[in-house]
């Protein structure tokens, strides 16, 4: 546990815009691929060339995927952050960085090394320099790990595919930075990467290229977005994937995409292809939610399928673009004015970002409601391991739908809006079909959907809807539970603190506290939920963001008798989930309890 | 709606447009906004399927309709609040895509069902019968549209049945957005004789580009006279034609230059332009320029919609190998 073999963090400081995304990927995926337990976070800002960026690598034998709560490793390139990301460097840390920057290293306590990398880098390719220089912080990584340069070469080639020239160029770079290290760099440390058997299924993706795949199992016809940071790429992964997986037999595609003028049409889109019988989503963030909202509810009161995937960043407003939390939630579960509760699906891991991403639209047409994927910025923009995608196990589920006479002769009493089954979920028809046509309305309408203000009528409306989704909870992805014999404390948290909880579970564990967990994957929540937290003395909501959003929604809905057991522990401040701070704040609440 | 109500002239027209044309109604789609004229769905085609959106934002409504069931006819009714203010945007960005739609937008000047704002395709300087004067400078919905390059541009009159009624008919056949702007006027808020959108003012200022007819495909013997003067012949995308007949000045509707220098002589002299402004058959549709599949999307099967096992195979392999 202690070793530090495949123990260790590195930091890595450059400039956006300057191609160190390059070199951090190839770093990432050398150790991947040597089979070493390893995650990066990209720390990026809301800018295109020149802000600070940071990526965070963390090599752990025990396979934790937070950020570490130390640096040990810094790579220092940027000179307008120089000073900051040295002088907060504990005592001992390693730091590698730029002489070109001509910028002092005053850390007699840290052991420093630098490297011409500008310089060394204008001799390979005058014009490149700037770009080039990066990969030498590669090579005297390597020096210090003990990684050889023919582990690197694999993941060199994944990242420059077919350029030859770059492969080449790059890989004679970080080279003459390993060889430059080995000559000039006096260097006693026990941090190394070392070669584990890897599974060779195993690779790495980012959520959001799951997702964009999990659609396109899903049937996705209509794709309709606007671009925003951090959901782009969801929609970038589903144009790419398109003409490979939904060419039809005549050489046309099968899903249509649309760039939007605004989030505003982006959901309408959704409700018109869903409306005519499609399979249409969105994908946005927060900023994008609060733009949707009125479709949002015009879905929910004419009971119109679609699927919005909403990739949190950081709120309220413009907030912190390129930062994560999970701050959307609440919003989402009850979007738009008046009455409402939607379907929210949770995924913790690329495998669920593809599953969910094909259920939704499953989910969408049972329900006939918008259905909403929620992902944040970590999770959707990170790199993550999978095992593999898997196959759908059934067939797409079009729900309640009647598309010929003799189905609707089947159904006694049909009427739009009518609960024929009890289960407050009606049949619906298509146009174009010529089947029991009527117009869709916001307005208040009754069984049959002709206009209506009466009382009765909205009442019993209203309450269907609700009998409607409150009937989807236990048909939704059920939670994870992970549970100790003595039912101490139970944690309930969601999303991709999924990455953090084991570490944060060992922490609370090294203290002394028997903790189980409960990971929520849907919303509105699964009845094993209740269960749970009968179960345990006491049960703390962990989450990413500043009020307890999912805990707020618990005590809304919970049995009375469980709230006395039920506490909250919330804190965002745009980073991912660092253990020991989140492990802290749950035993200060512990305390407080005492 | 009101007595007299411009906007009931029009729903009859539609009936009559949709019956004359030969259009089942399972084929047609009816889709509307929010306001007095986007009410009026419930009162035609009761055999087709609607869709009664949200205030502005019926055109996303329809694109994502269109995208998945390309085979509907789309009749959507909007007004001038609708369009012009809060659903500008989507009326802009619907006709850049050349959305394969018929939309009709009934042009009052006034918010008829919040009880008589103006809306912004009023005249500057119009009175209604109680409240200020507008002092804002009106938008032009032709002149938008053409500045847009929308494939199909007219102006009508709620009045002028028989106009409005050939204008519709060709706009159902067009293939492409169809934007018609008809001036119906608001018998409660805006009939007094002042009013640029008054019936008596429409009837003594509306300068008629040509007299318009339509043949359709099916039966191109109809009752209509084919004009001896000088008339234009224009073929539209289902084998129908628009019999244009020359009146004073020739209008090219080839030439959205004229077209623009119409609607605007027009304006400059407080009158209506009407008839086919612009008209261009060669623009691809929204579905052609994505390339989508002949089925309608809405049609496909689980083999159809869903890629192969094999091929998720094969991704999983692919990202394991690079």
């Amino acid at each position: 546990m202690d070793s530090n073999v495949n123990n260790f963090v590195i930091n890595i400081a450059t400039a956006n815009g300057t191609g160190s995304q390059s070199s951090n990927l190839v770093i990432l995926h050398t150790m991947f691929e040597m089979g070493i337990p390893v995650s990066g976070k990209n720390l990026f800002p809301s800018n295109i060339s020149g802000l600070p960026t940071w990526f965070i690598i963390r090599a752990s034998e025990a396979g934790y995927q937070a950020p570490g709560d130390k640096t040990d490793i810094q790579i220092v390139m940027n000179k307008d952050t120089w000073e900051k990301d040295i002088t907060n460097l504990e005592s001992g840390t390693i730091i590698i960085f730029n002489e070109d920057a001509k910028l002092p290293v005053d850390r007699d306590d840290c052991f420093a090394f630098g490297m011409p990398m500008t310089k060394m880098a204008r001799k390979i390719n005058p014009k490149m320099a700037k770009l080039m220089a990066n990969m030498y912080y590669v090579g005297g990584l390597a020096h210090i790990l003990g990684i050889d340069s023919n582990d690197i070469l694999k993941a060199v080639k994944s990242q420059f595919k077919g350029k030859e020239k770059a492969i080449e160029m790059n890989m004679q770079a970080i080279n003459e930075g390993i060889a430059y290290a080995s000559e000039n760099w006096d260097i006693k440390s026990d941090f190394k990467a070392e070669s584990r058997p890897k599974d060779s299924d195993t690779f790495l993706i980012e959520g959001n290229e799951a997702t964009a795949l999990g659609t396109i199992y899903g049937g996705i016809n209509m794709l309709s977005w606007y671009p925003i940071t951090p959901s782009s790429s969801v929609a970038e992964g589903i144009i790419k994937w398109l003409p490979e997986l939904r060419t039809a037999k005549d050489g046309g595609t099968t899903c249509a995409v649309i760039q939007a003028e605004d989030e505003l049409a982006a959901a309408g889109m959704v409700l018109g292809a869903g409306w005519a019988g499609g399979r249409g989503m969105t994908c946005t963030s927060g900023p994008g939610i609060s733009l949707m909202s009125e479709f949002i509810g015009l879905s929910y009161f004419a009971e119109v399928p679609g699927v919005i995937w909403d990739v949190n960043r950081v709120g309220p407003s413009t907030g912190l673009p390129t930062r994560t939390q999970q701050g959307d939630l609440s919003m989402l579960y009850e979007a738009s004015h008046g009455d409402t509760q939607h379907i929210v699906l949770i995924p913790g891991n690329v495998d669920e970002c593809f599953e969910f991403g094909w259920k939704a639209f499953d989910l969408a047409e049972r329900y006939q409601t918008m259905v909403f994927g929620f992902s944040d910025l970590d999770l959707g923009m990170n790199r993550w391991p999978t095992k593999g995608f898997k196959y759908p196990e059934s067939e797409m589920d079009r729900g309640k739908l009647i598309r010929n006479q003799q189905e609707l002769d089947a159904v006694p009493n049909y009427g739009r809006y009518r609960d024929v089954d009890g289960d407050g979920i009606p049949y619906r028809t298509l146009p174009g079909s010529g089947i029991d046509p009527i117009l869709y309305r916001g307005t208040g309408h009754d069984e049959d959907g002709v206009y209506s203000e009466d009382p009765i009528v909205y009442q019993k409306t209203m309450k269907r809807l609700k009998k409607k989704i409150d009937g989807a909870r236990d048909n939704l992805p059920s939670p994870i539970l992970r549970e100790e014999e003595n039912k101490e404390l139970g944690i309930i948290f969601y999303g991709s603190m999924e990455n953090s909880i084991t570490e944060i579970d060992d922490i609370l564990e090294s203290k002394g506290f028997s903790v189980s967990t409960c990971r929520i994957r849907a919303l509105p929540y699964h009845s094993e939920l209740e269960s749970f937290i009968s179960r345990h003395d006491i049960s703390v909501v962990l989450e990413m963001n500043r009020d307890g959003q999912l805990y707020g929604i618990l005590r809304k809905e919970l049995p009375t008798q469980l709230l006395k057991k039920l506490h909250s522990v919330a804190y965002s401040d745009g980073m991912p989930p660092r253990a020991r701070l989140y492990s802290e704040k749950i035993i200060s609440v512990l305390e407080e309890l005492k | 709606m009101c007595p007299g109500c411009g906007h009931d002239q029009i729903s009859n027209v539609i009936i009559q447009a949709a019956w004359e044309n030969g259009l089942p109604p399972e084929g047609i789609a009816k889709m509307s906004g929010i306001g007095c004229s986007s009410k009026t769905p419930a009162y035609f085609l009761g055999k087709s399927h609607g869709f009664n959106t949200v205030h502005g934002r019926m055109p996303s409504v329809t694109t994502g309709a269109n995208m998945v069931n390309k085979d509907l006819t789309f009749i959507a009714v909007s007004g001038d609040g609708d369009t012009a203010s809060i659903g500008m945007g989507q009326f802009v960005h619907a006709i850049r895509r050349n959305l394969n739609m018929v939309y009709i937008i009934e042009n009052n000047g006034v918010y008829g069902l919040t009880k008589g704002q103006y809306s912004a395709t009023v005249e500057k300087g119009s009175k209604k019968k109680k409240g200020a004067v507008n002092t804002q400078n009106p938008i032009d919905l032709c002149a938008m549209a053409l500045n847009l390059g929308c494939s199909f541009v007219a102006r009508s009159f709620s009045g002028s049945k028989k106009q409005l009624t050939a204008l519709l008919r060709a706009a159902i056949s067009h293939k492409g957005m169809a934007v018609i702007d008809v001036i119906s006027p608001c018998v409660t808020f805006a009939n007094n004789d002042e009013s640029y959108r008054s019936y008596n003012y429409v009837k003594e200022n509306d300068e008629v580009l040509h007299i318009v007819d339509y043949i359709s495909h099916y039966s191109p013997i109809e009752e209509v006279d084919i004009p001896e003067g000088q008339f234009k012949e224009i073929e539209l995308f289902d084998g129908s034609k628009i019999i244009l007949e020359t009146i004073g000045s020739n209008h090219d509707t080839t030439d959205v230059v004229s077209a623009l220098t119409a609607v605007h002589e027009a304006e400059r002299n407080d009158k209506h332009v009407t008839g086919l402004l612009y008209y261009n058959g060669e623009i691809p549709t929204t579905t052609e320029t994505l390339g989508l599949t002949n089925a309608p999307l809405c049609s496909l099967n689980e083999e159809e919609g869903r890629p192969s096992e094999e091929s998720l195979i094969e991704v999983n392999q692919r990202f394991r190998s690079s």
